[in-house]
């Protein structure tokens, strides 16, 4: 895969795929995120937990500036996005260069979000072709790979309202791939879905997780979270309360919190 | 800027405010008449009724006023029936033809939005009705219509206020009405920009009364929507 | 009137209307699409001023279209018409031109057909882009679209889909509109009949033609507008 690998790091040391400092939001006088740290490197499997409220999905859309962060430093492969002050609060300093680094974070949102007025080709297609700059023929070929990976290779002509919700989140998926990402975000994939479409969703993720991809999912699906993620972050009221390999974190909480929000 | 014109303008289209509100009102009064005779008749179920009104309301809607405006006051003297006959005295009057060619083409809109209201109406309240031992005709006169027109007021409120404007084609055949005045004075003066200005004021006056009004009815004829007590202010717990 | 008056009045042949009303039917619709088009245009900037202006802009843009909700639209025609002589003459007289001078009719017709339908599409745009779901912007965003890519591949498209129902709706009235124009002396269907009407003495069966004649285009172009719709939502609608 071509990434936007950093030049200047020494080569010994590990560059974070993503790397957060401090990450701090605030809405008005309520805050989110009360400084988040987290690291994720190539080929981790981050799973992040929490109540509803816990800050989990604003954290992870800070990581692409989705949300503004009201403080704090993100870094993608390296490279820490510039932020500056305004009269209304911080805001990226340059967003050619936010541009630049989403075009290598795949997302994928809870609600699908697939483009309705394209086809499911012409969503995957879309941001290889006018963002990345790539040709056509190439972005179709690798567009029908990826649609046929996720098991939905007869419905590139479909609109998306014409897909089930798990057909929509596979081929959001795919969508995603075909950024040719360096770290994919999945914020809640399988909250919309109704629960007998859940299942085919978690199997291309696993899929994905085995080929080694770098992700950071926000989840509710604890068979996820232990047996797929390499990494859990149980965040509580925008602090992270607890963090590790899952079968520690599962086994051996010494979060009173967590072992609450696993009872349920 | 030249405020004594302004003023002297003002004075000049004074006078075309009684004429403009009269055709509006009268065709608007009459255009409901017939506006919900024509929804009557489209939700009657009686097929020759039903396409009688649906035939009304497209050939009115799909053609411009100042056509209608022009086929009732030029076009009906091509006949010398109507010129013999005894309708001709009102016929011959441009305040007439204005009058019968707005309320025409009102009664085409509202009729529509009359039978919005209508068939807003809850079936669940028509069966209740019924069950009070109620008639057909008492069931319509008491529960129906006033909830109908309650739920069509603002809509028509819009209506209205179009006639308003619609008031001003009045002004291409000879009435003397805010626009007629207005066009005659850019033609002594050649200061349109002035006089539009004077003009677009006192219509947006009109107007403006006019959407008061119809708030104030809305809110007379509603008071089961009005909250009963007072608004109690919901202090925000500091969030922690 | 003999039974063959209006077959041999609406002829084609040298004498008959046919030829006149049909150049005025083209001149009609070429008024209304070129005042459609360029109000689409006002439009898009209101929008756009209403949805993220600062508090002037967006003072000036509610200030637009409440005072064309209110003012008849023949004011609006008197005053591009005779305004812009209020503006040209004086202009005129400086380059040595004597006498009066104003916009061509079709132009200022144009241009007030512009102004009043440029607030019906300001609010049918506006409306429309608050149903584009913000999840699909958000989604342009994430990929690494630019502000202007995001606009012109994925919220653009989308805002104009949901926008069809109403523009066909202005377009329609647009069309009726376009008959105000006839009293600047463009000759229209409108100003033609009554051309016609003059020079026939027969009002009625001109002015009826007037009506078929808008009927005709009206019906004609909802049917292909209804087309259009069917064919730029079928992402849109389920089924």
């Amino acid at each position: 895969m071509s990434l936007p690998q950093q030049q200047h790091e020494p080569a010994d040391e590990i560059v974070p795929a993503v790397r957060i400092r401090d990450l701090r939001k605030a809405y008005g006088a309520f805050e989110v995120l009360k400084g988040v740290s987290l690291d994720a490197n190539d080929g981790d499997v981050v799973s992040i937990l929490g109540s509803s409220g816990s800050g989990k999905s604003t954290m992870l859309r800070c990581i692409n500036m989705l949300e503004t962060p009201t403080g704090g430093e993100v870094s993608i492969g390296g490279e820490t996005i510039r932020m500056k002050q305004t009269k209304a609060g911080p805001k990226p300093a340059d967003r050619a260069q936010v541009d630049r680094l989403r075009a290598h974070v795949g997302m994928v949102f809870q609600s699908f979000n697939l483009w309705s007025h394209k086809t499911v080709l012409e969503n995957v297609i879309e941001a290889p072709l006018h963002v990345q700059g790539r040709s056509r023929a190439e972005c179709v070929e690798e567009a029908k790979e990826l649609l046929a990976k996720v098991g939905i290779g007869d419905k590139l002509n479909h609109y998306p309202i014409h897909l089930s919700g798990g057909q929509q989140q596979r081929a959001a998926i795919a969508r995603a791939l075909g950024q040719r990402p360096r770290v994919m975000l999945f914020d809640e994939p399988t909250s919309a879905l109704d629960p007998e479409l859940v299942g085919e969703v978690l199997k291309v993720m696993r899929a994905l997780a085995e080929e080694g991809r770098t992700m950071l999912v926000v989840t509710h699906e604890m068979g996820f979270a232990r047996e797929v993620s390499s990494k859990v972050v149980f965040l509580h009221k925008g602090v992270v309360e607890e963090e590790g390999r899952p079968d520690k974190v599962f086994s051996s909480s010494r979060s009173e919190r967590l072992r609450q929000f696993l009872m349920r | 800027m030249d405020f004594s014109f302004f003023l002297s303008a003002f004075l000049r289209l004074l006078p075309g405010v009684p004429l403009t509100l009269q055709l509006a009102f009268v065709s608007v009064g009459l255009g409901m008449v017939l506006a919900l005779i024509l929804a009557l008749l489209r939700l009657s179920r009686i097929r020759p009724f039903e396409w009688i009104a649906r035939a009304y309301i497209f050939l009115f809607r799909s053609t411009p006023l100042l056509v209608q405006i022009f086929l009732i006051y030029y076009g009906l003297s091509q006949f010398p029936t109507v010129r013999y006959s005894v309708l001709w005295p009102i016929l011959r009057q441009p305040y007439w033809c204005a009058i019968i060619a707005l309320a025409l083409n009102t009664a085409a809109y509202g009729s529509e939005i009359i039978r919005g209201g209508l068939r807003s109406v809850p079936e669940g309240q028509i069966e209740a009705a019924r069950a009070c031992g109620m008639s057909r005709i008492t069931v319509f006169r008491r529960i129906v219509l006033p909830l109908a027109i309650r739920q069509a007021l603002p809509a028509y409120g819009n209506e209205i206020i179009l006639m308003v404007k619609a008031t001003a084609l009045a002004s291409v055949i000879t009435m003397m009405e805010i626009t007629g005045l207005a066009a005659k004075l850019i033609s002594e003066s050649y200061r349109a920009v002035e006089v539009f200005v004077v003009a677009g004021s006192i219509y947006l006056i009109i107007n403006y009364v006019i959407t008061r009004v119809i708030h104030l009815l809305e809110y007379w004829l509603t008071p089961h929507l009005r909250s009963v007590s007072t608004p109690v202010v919901i202090e925000r717990e500091d969030a922690a | 009137m003999n039974d063959f008056g209006v077959m041999t009045v609406f002829s084609f042949a040298p004498g008959g209307w046919g030829a006149a009303m049909a150049a005025a039917s083209a001149m009609t619709i070429a008024v209304a699409m070129a005042g459609f088009i360029a109000g689409a245009i006002i439009g898009t900037f209101g929008a756009w001023a209403k949805i993220s202006g600062g508090r002037i802009v967006r003072s000036v843009a509610d200030g637009y279209t409440t005072v064309l909700r209110g003012i008849p639209d023949l004011l609006v025609i008197y005053l591009f018409y005779f305004g812009s002589s209020a503006v040209l003459t004086p202009i005129g007289r400086f380059f040595g031109a004597n006498g009066f001078l104003s916009l061509p009719a079709f132009f200022a017709g144009c241009l007030a057909i512009a102004i009043v339908s440029g607030a019906y599409h300001t609010e049918v745009f506006r409306g429309a882009y608050q149903v584009v779901a913000l999840g699909e912007i958000d989604a342009a965003y994430a990929t690494g679209m630019s502000r202007a890519l995001a606009f012109r591949r994925i919220i653009a498209p989308l805002t104009l889909r949901f926008a069809l129902p109403g523009l066909a709706n202005i377009w329609q009235l647009v069309l009726k509109e376009s008959s105000l124009i006839s009293v600047t002396g463009l000759v229209e269907i409108l100003r033609q009949s009554q051309i016609g009407a003059g020079s026939t003495k027969q009002p009625f069966t001109f002015f009826l033609a007037a009506a078929i004649l808008y009927l005709l285009i009206s019906s004609a172009s909802g049917w292909l507008l209804q087309f259009a719709e069917r064919h730029f939502t079928r992402g849109l609608r389920r089924g």
